[in-house]
């Protein structure tokens, strides 16, 4: 079943269609994936990997062809936390990895993590340079080792990725990753959102894929949700934390039955790096990069008053009738927004490990730490919904 | 165990499948048209070797019906254990009469109460059986005399439910998830224990809302009624709940493939669709299949009416669905069957000929409608969401589309 480099909707709709009556067909994510790269055994744990496994995983990974990696990173937003993450694994696994974050190195957007906290990664052997997508050739420097994978965790639109894209072509980078988002997907009432399904034509991201599709022989597009972890750039149960720290009751949309899929950013990067292993497997596919669990907003709230050992205190209310813009007074879509990882499970034989209960209690940890909960903060819109 | 490529020529229905309604037929059912033979069909010769004595316990209803024709076909020896209430075997719409006595010349009937346990301990034991599949049973107490009887058992194959999950806001089921010991399939749990703790090579199978056609429990008739009268739908909440539904053929199937295979040893897998559903998706996806127009969704909020007895739904007001990616990945299972595919499948074999199992009952719609009525259908809009189609009451932004 690997497919050979083809374009994206074929690849992915017969990957989906490729299970059409085929029963009694051995299995293809077989244990042997898992078995034979450490690395996804390793990325079940939450500890930063020790040196010694390190050492033995420089040696598997030697073995198994050391890589020189590009990690193109954005400079803000959701994402920017990815590429921190992956570069830690490939770093780990023996890897050259040098990340090219966007804009310039004494910019103000440096000064927030996880670009704060990039010496974990130049001791770690990263080359750390910034510069413009528009001339990455400029930025990494001419005369260099040519890359064997370039990952582009940069832009969502041809704009940020098609000179990325270009540039990793001309230099001759045998691998091209793009990470994409989940939120291309056309809403549906079938759910989950499996590699495959119909996206929104007109989204920037699809305009990517396709273009990376036909540019590049070995291709493959990563679709992220929401995450969490250390090191992340934008909050996300920090939203959450805040409101039950100050026992604020957490105003919820709807029902509270949406559902979302909320990821450890340790999963995303443990399934991009099997890709950067397994080049083959993950040819011409696309990866819904998330976890293999969705969580309701009511479930997370619960979740989350449990980490700061509070009760949970839920107000819901309907954004139309109170007035207020649902996409501004609460940090998730006001839909169900749930994808699953069945390309990277079958595929990569990647495996999930991101346990929401307990990844938000290190969650809390920090954040309680950081002193963020004795801070003054206004909460209008929360004012407003509660008083209506 | 015969390996499947797909199941291309018809067992159930005469080709094409336009046949049946005509004009009614969605257009992916004729572009992609589904059809299901048991496995076994083109491996008569082959299977002899394997031919297994099979006892089911049940077979005439729902799933047995299906799942004993795919076993006679693969060539075993089926031995339906019922008490004769119901007819042993009934020609099922679309087979043909050559297709149907074959069948009912070969499958053979055990007549007998299973509650009446030194009854089934005696004649089980008195004929020897290699396998059993156990479709009807709900109680450990009803499995201890089978397996009492039949000590050289080669697999006890059992059908339980995922309705034995612990409810969660984490989704979908996996077949690790928690077990809910207070659930009213409880029965299904003590009776997967009581397998575990003996020493028998047994096989769970958890499905959740199983449907298509000679569906006894009416799910997906619930629906079909109310289009048909041209009624509103009535959901319950927001409409987003999120279910799932399994095509009868696929369970069939499935239990067809974990016959004999090692990898199912001991194990249990949860059996459905590939894909979920909302509630509202539901409606809409009953109405393709039917070809029935877009459906009105009435929401309501079942804390302001006292249904009494009857139930105004026929789901669990809840998310409950389950992962079926351990069959697929350990016994190369899917699904033949996608939603609407299915649905369409079960209404031109059954509701689509005027066959149902419940009379139409719009009590508890009546209910609902009479006091929705001055609300919702005088405020309905199109829904915001970029690219949903649906309309809905004044109440909702969106439906969770």
């Amino acid at each position: 079943m690997a497919l050979s480099s083809t374009t994206a909707t074929a690849a992915a709709a017969s990957f989906v269609s490729g299970h059409r009556g085929g029963c009694s067909r051995p299995s293809l994510s077989s244990p042997s994936f898992v078995s034979a790269f450490p690395r996804a055994v390793a990325a079940r744990t939450r500890a930063p990997p020790a040196p010694a496994r390190s050492a033995a995983m420089t040696v598997r990974a030697q073995a198994a062809g050391k890589k020189s990696v590009l990690i193109v990173n954005t400079n803000s937003g959701g994402h920017a936390v990815i590429g921190f993450y992956l570069a830690k694994d490939l770093l780990a696994a023996g890897h050259s990895v040098t990340v090219l974050t966007v804009g310039d190195a004494a910019s103000d957007k440096m000064n927030k993590p996880p670009f704060s906290r990039f010496s974990e990664l130049t001791s770690a052997g990263a080359r750390t340079v910034w510069g413009d997508p528009s001339d990455v050739g400029a930025a990494v420097g001419g005369g260099g080792a040519a890359f064997d994978v370039v990952v582009d965790n940069n832009g969502k639109d041809l704009d940020a990725v098609k000179p990325v894209a270009d540039w990793a072509k001309a230099a001759g980078a045998g691998q091209f990753l793009f990470v994409s988002s989940a939120g291309i997907y056309t809403p549906t009432d079938e759910l989950p959102h499996v590699e495959g399904d119909a996206v929104k034509e007109s989204a920037g991201h699809v305009g990517v894929e396709k273009y990376i599709a036909g540019e590049f022989g070995n291709w493959a597009s990563f679709r992220p949700q929401y995450m969490i972890g250390s090191g992340n750039n934008k909050d996300c149960e920090e939203w959450f934390f805040d409101r039950i720290v100050r026992g604020r009751a957490v105003p919820i949309p709807g029902s509270g039955m949406q559902l979302t899929n909320i990821t450890h950013v340790r999963d995303l990067a443990s399934m991009l790096a099997l890709a950067v292993e397994n080049p083959g497997a993950a040819a011409g596919k696309i990866f819904n990069c998330v976890s293999d669990r969705a969580v309701t907003f009511n479930g997370l709230v619960k979740m989350c008053a449990a980490a700061a050992g509070a009760e949970p205190n839920i107000v819901y209310y309907d954004p139309a009738a109170v007035g207020v813009d649902a996409k501004k007074a609460f940090p998730f879509r006001n839909m169900h927004f749930y994808a699953e990882p069945r390309a990277a499970k079958e595929a990569l034989g990647w495996t999930s490990t991101t346990n929401l209960p307990e990844d938000l209690k290190e969650r809390f940890a920090e954040y309680a730490s950081s002193g963020r909960g004795e801070k003054e903060m206004s909460f209008d819109l929360d004012d407003k919904i509660l008083s209506a | 165990m015969a390996a499947t490529v797909s199941l291309k020529s018809s067992l159930l229905l005469p080709s094409p499948i336009s046949d049946f309604s005509g004009a009614s037929l969605s257009i992916s059912s004729q572009t992609r048209r589904r059809s299901w033979q048991p496995r076994g069909a083109r491996m008569q010769v082959a299977a002899s070797a394997d031919s297994k004595n099979i006892l089911v316990m049940g077979g005439t209803r729902f799933i047995g019906v299906f799942l004993s024709r795919l076993l006679v076909k693969e060539g075993h020896q089926v031995t339906l254990f019922t008490r004769g209430k119901a007819p042993i075997t009934q020609q099922l719409p679309g087979e043909s009469d050559a297709e149907y006595a074959e069948f009912s010349s070969k499958v053979l009937h055990l007549k007998g109460d299973r509650q009446d346990f030194d009854f089934v301990k005696t004649s089980l034991s008195a004929k020897g059986f290699d396998v059993v599949y156990d479709i009807n049973g709900r109680e450990a107490v009803e499995v201890a005399p089978i397996l009492d009887a039949l000590p050289n058992l080669e697999q006890y194959i059992y059908c339980s439910s995922a309705g034995v999950y612990l409810k969660s806001d984490l989704l979908p089921h996996f077949e690790t998830d928690a077990v809910d010991p207070k659930s009213r399939h409880k029965g299904k749990l003590e009776t997967e224990s009581l397998l575990e703790s003996r020493d028998v090579n047994w096989t769970s199978i958890r499905p959740v809302y199983i449907y298509g056609p000679l569906n006894y429990n009416p799910v997906e008739e619930w629906f079909f009624h109310r289009l048909k009268a041209g009624r509103p739908i009535p959901v319950p909440g927001a409409g987003n709940q999120i279910t799932q539904l399994g095509h009868v053929k696929d369970l069939a199937t499935a239990f067809g493939l974990v016959l004999g295979n090692p990898k199912a040893s001991k194990q249990v897998f949860n059996i459905s669709g590939a894909k979920y559903v909302t509630f509202d998706g539901l409606a809409r996806a009953c109405a393709k299949a039917g070809g029935f127009p877009e459906p009105e969704i009435v929401h309501y909020n079942p804390k302001d009416f006292d249904f009494g007895k009857k139930k105004a739904f026929p789901f669990r007001d809840q998310h409950f669905f389950a992962s079926i990616e351990k069959a697929t990945s350990e016994l190369g299972c899917t699904p033949e069957y996608d939603l609407v595919e299915g649905l369409t499948d079960s209404y031109n074999l059954d509701f689509g000929r005027g066959t149902f199992r419940k009379e139409a009952d719009f009590t508890t719609d009546d209910m609902i409608l009479g006091k929705k009525l001055v609300s919702v259908w005088a405020s309905r809009r199109p829904c915001k969401a970029d690219g949903c189609l649906g309309v809905m009451s004044a109440v909702d932004d969106r439906h969770g589309c």
